[in-house]
């Protein structure tokens, strides 16, 4: 590292952050697509189907369906690139990357693996430095902007399945925040600090917090679905009555951006959940394992809870509009109530 | 970076007081918000800049436009007449209210520390701001929770016929 700085002319810490930059947006758009094919080929699975298999790589070999991942990424690329004629045109162009920048934002304060030692500098495995003061509230502040990419969307496709899409979205999103919040709250208040490095290490001393908090992690669990806007919660889209809600108007590109921020949302999420409830990338009964180990240990809790998400998308129907709501405001945000007031109750008596 | 982030608040304020479309005047007062939360961040004041993401541009504003879009009403009415006393006083009223404003700030104690000392800040973190809240300012803080208290009963009140 020292020789390369030298090399470029640059700080070791600006090397250093690039790095970083490279790496994590590599591997999301390496892991997004990839789970498009996991949906399609899990989803067949999980229906006793075969799935797609059609697609070939120059006609030949047919790899369990992956081809359809590159001819898929092909096909998006050379559609019609349409716009309606009664869209709001540049805020129509402007929703895909609205869902777009924050989905991949999000990641940036997450811990990845352990901070390491090399060559007289500490590297440590997250954008945002420890200590930066912002620690857990930023991904609760990305993840709140996060809503505005469908609710652009909805809005200047200028149709009334989008609208009432892009409406679904906001009322869904602002009710499930709130008890969202209060179970990070409960979180912040046992570990005693907000840094997801804070979080990480207070786990690794006196374990996962999923143990600890399990109303919390079942809150948080159910809250992440809503925010990702997955199935049971996927009413933004709700194919079968909206036919396809916020983006009914996209197509081409546009819509495999949109497509793509959903499931940079469910990697973002999987790695929050990861974060605050399993450990981070703390190893059980492996307190001193070296950092690249904690590295694919955090990849691989990240990768499970994708596929748990997958997984429930096609195991749970979608619940009616008016059950989510019921579920928000009568069954989330009282448990997370509970869960705080509890949590703040036992940490005072002992 | 000041001068970036005071030109995406000025043109976000700008851009809203002068639209005509509803929901664009919104999605721009968001790229304020933004702006605003960029200089909350250079005064090494990062809790600040991510109570403004997540309360104003993720709860409040989102709100709004679902208000919005629920009545359905994208465009102004057009005023019946013109009215140039309402441009004139609003104007004036402007000026008065900024020239107030920026006479405090120059005038505080913080604007003189700026200039006395050039050391490098201590970000602020989320305990110096609860301790700050239950310590100094308690009775303010309690005072806003029973307000909030009496709004919130107040609105059910208001849109619940029977209870």
């Amino acid at each position: 590292m020292d020789t390369l700085a030298h090399l470029t002319g640059l700080s070791v810490a600006t090397l250093w952050m690039l790095a970083k930059v490279l790496i994590v947006i590599t591997v999301l758009m390496g892991l997004a697509s990839p789970l498009t094919w996991v949906e399609r080929r899990g989803s067949a699975m999980l229906q006793d189907r075969i799935g797609p298999n059609r697609a070939a790589l120059f006609g030949k070999w047919r790899i369990l369906g992956l081809a359809h991942v590159v001819a898929d990424g092909i096909k998006f690329f050379f559609k019609e690139d349409l716009v309606p004629p009664h869209a709001t045109k540049r805020l129509f162009w402007l929703a895909p990357m609205l869902a777009f920048v924050p989905a991949m934002m999000g990641f940036a304060v997450i811990p990845i693996g352990r901070s390491f030692v090399a060559g007289g500098h500490t590297y440590h495995l997250s954008l945002l430095e420890p200590g930066n003061g912002m620690g857990m509230l930023y991904p609760m502040a990305i993840g709140g902007i996060a809503v505005y990419g469908i609710l652009v969307a909805a809005w200047s496709s200028n149709n009334k399945w989008s609208i009432l899409g892009g409406m679904r979205a906001s009322a869904q999103m602002v009710s499930y925040e709130i008890g969202l919040s209060l179970a990070i709250l409960a979180v912040f208040m046992v570990v005693g600090g907000y840094d997801p490095h804070q979080i990480i290490a207070d786990q690794g001393a006196k374990g996962w917090l999923i143990w600890r908090q399990p109303i919390g992690f079942l809150v948080f669990f159910t809250c992440m679905f809503a925010e990702t806007n997955r199935l049971p919660f996927d009413f933004a889209e709700g194919e079968s009555e909206i036919v396809a809600g916020f983006h009914t108007e996209y197509g081409s590109m546009k819509f495999a951006i949109m497509a793509l921020a959903e499931y940079f949302h469910i990697i973002t999420a999987s790695a929050l959940i990861t974060t605050m409830y399993l450990g981070g990338w703390q190893i059980p009964f492996l307190p001193n394992a070296s950092a690249l180990a904690t590295v694919v240990a955090f990849a691989t809790k990240v990768v499970f809870l994708c596929w748990v998400f997958i997984w429930i998308r096609w195991t749970l129907p979608r619940f009616r509009y008016d059950q989510l709501m019921f579920m928000g405001w009568k069954v989330m945000l009282p448990l997370s109530m509970a869960n705080l007031l509890l949590n703040a109750y036992w940490m005072r008596s002992h | 970076m000041f001068i970036l982030f005071a030109l995406i608040t000025l043109l976000g304020a700008g851009a809203m007081i002068l639209q005509k479309n509803v929901i664009t005047a919104g999605l721009c007062m968001v790229l304020t918000f933004f702006g605003v939360a960029g200089l909350f961040l250079m005064l090494s004041n990062p809790v600040a800049a991510a109570l403004q993401l997540i309360v104003y541009s993720g709860a409040i504003m989102v709100l709004v436009l679902f208000v919005i879009m629920l009545l359905n009403s994208h465009e102004e009415e057009p005023a019946k007449s013109a009215r140039p006393i309402q441009r004139w006083g609003g104007l004036a009223l402007c000026l008065v209210l900024g020239f107030g404003a920026l006479r405090l700030a120059l005038k505080s104690p913080a604007a003189a520390a700026l200039g006395a000392q050039a050391t490098q800040a201590r970000a602020m973190t989320l305990e110096q701001v609860g301790q700050e809240l239950f310590s100094s300012h308690l009775l303010a803080f309690e005072v806003v929770g029973l307000l909030l208290l009496a709004t919130m009963v107040a609105a059910v009140a208001l849109t619940k016929k029977e209870l």
